[in-house]
């Protein structure tokens, strides 16, 4: 971090009971946080543990039924930051502070009764995007996906390798179900991060592939 | 580890808010579970359970009572736990593994429990949704404290496994306001009144 950051790295505490708070303004109803530790893969045990978790928020949506030139840069600001510091507190504490944390995702569920870009305006801005990436110690982008759809959605969030996005190894996905949730007019944000790449990595990368020849592919598309 | 677990899960929720007013302080519930292979998967019929009992039960709640107090980072009001079979085995496997106390006193040890966990048994494909039931502690009475958590774990079971879960609450139900129990059709004081 620069000098003079004003990103703590210490936990944030939760303040829904003061009014003014971005948790009671922005009705972060609740935060989940998962963790799975992976011990085996295709019968044989992993040489080291790979954890792979993430943290979820449940954030009221506030743009539900505005029209759709709305702007939606301004008012998410300081609700991303801060939803950015929650998640990355929890995905810190779970996978063993930030030096453990290897590659890294992000995603958002949107309730129906909302638009897609009401999810983006929250996870796509650097007030929450640049801030996660900070906070978990990486430089590339963070890869993404997002749905639109009712409680108990399922997203697969895909992760990257957090230098340099095109590590091969660490491409991996992790499974997110939020029971009750999102309701139509909530969104749910999610951070995920693994400490490792994918068990037993075996399909080499850039620097090994093959090259697309036309002895390889002969016949293949025809 | 003689139980080889496949992955071990975590999961903590933490309540903000319920019925648009603030929970304070935060509630917390956790949750951990390990999968494992069945015991007695690829063995038919087996009438006497006992060894394959023995040999896992009490690390298995070795394994997960530490961790899921850990994870939980509150005094353990309620509790509850799980088993969920894989399509192959029986429900009489998860029962084994944890309705036994060399399972159960494990947790009750860490949470200073007395009374039974309640529990949720069913059998079941991979990333299957189960609910695990919770009461308090000491009292299995105490309605503010009755209470279920919701759970779904990616790829797990699989068919020959089983997934064995405890989950624990630091606080009853938020916003929690029902009478207590004995109390619903007033209390004697009420009644002479």
């Amino acid at each position: 971090m620069m000098p003079n950051d004003t990103r703590s790295t210490a936990p944030a505490l939760l303040r829904q009971g003061d009014p003014t708070s971005l948790e009671a303004r922005w009705g972060i109803r609740k935060i989940l946080t998962e963790t799975t530790e992976i011990l085996a893969d295709g019968g044989a045990a992993v040489p080291a543990t790979i954890k792979q978790a993430w943290a979820a928020a449940i954030v009221r949506n506030p743009w539900v039924g505005d029209p759709t030139d709305e702007d939606l840069i301004e008012s998410p600001r300081r609700v991303a930051a801060r939803l950015s510091k929650l998640l990355s507190d929890r995905l810190l504490a779970a996978l063993g502070g930030v030096d453990a944390v290897q590659a890294f995702g992000k995603g958002a569920i949107i309730g129906e009764a909302g638009e897609m870009e009401h999810g983006a305006a929250l996870t796509h801005t650097p007030y929450f995007a640049s801030n996660l990436r900070t906070f978990l110690g990486g430089t590339a982008v963070i890869s993404f996906a997002d749905t639109r759809g009712r409680d108990g959605e399922i997203l697969v969030v895909p992760l990257c390798e957090k230098h340099t996005g095109i590590v091969r190894d660490h491409y991996q996905g992790v499974r997110v179900r939020i029971p009750g949730a999102p309701r139509r007019d909530e969104i749910v944000l999610i951070a995920a991060a693994s400490t490792g790449t994918r068990p037993f990595p075996r399909v080499g990368d850039r620097t090994t592939d093959q090259p697309l020849d036309q002895d390889l592919m002969n016949g293949v598309f025809a | 580890m003689s139980i080889a677990p496949r992955k071990i899960f975590t999961l903590v929720e933490e309540t903000l808010f319920e019925g648009g007013r603030p929970v304070e302080p935060t509630a917390r519930v956790a949750v951990v579970g390990a999968v494992i292979k069945n015991p007695w998967a690829g063995q038919g019929f087996v009438e006497d359970l006992t060894a394959g009992i023995d040999e896992v039960a009490s690390d298995l709640g070795a394994l997960l009572a530490p961790r899921v107090a850990e994870a939980l980072g509150a005094p353990i009001e309620a509790y509850g736990k799980a088993a969920i079979v894989g399509l192959d085995g029986e429900i009489e496997h998860g029962s084994a593994l944890i309705h036994t106390l060399q399972f159960g006193d494990h947790f009750r040890d860490i949470a200073e429990a007395t009374t039974l966990l309640p529990a949720v048994e069913k059998r079941a494909g991979a990333g299957t949704s189960f609910d695990i039931p919770l009461k308090h502690k000491t009292d299995m009475k105490q309605r503010s404290h009755h209470q279920s958590i919701e759970v779904s774990f990616a790829d797990a079971p699989h068919a020959d496994e089983i997934l064995v879960a405890l989950a624990a609450a630091a606080q009853g139900r938020p916003q929690q306001r029902l009478r207590a129990f004995g109390t619903d059709f007033g209390t004697d004081a009420d009644k002479e009144n």
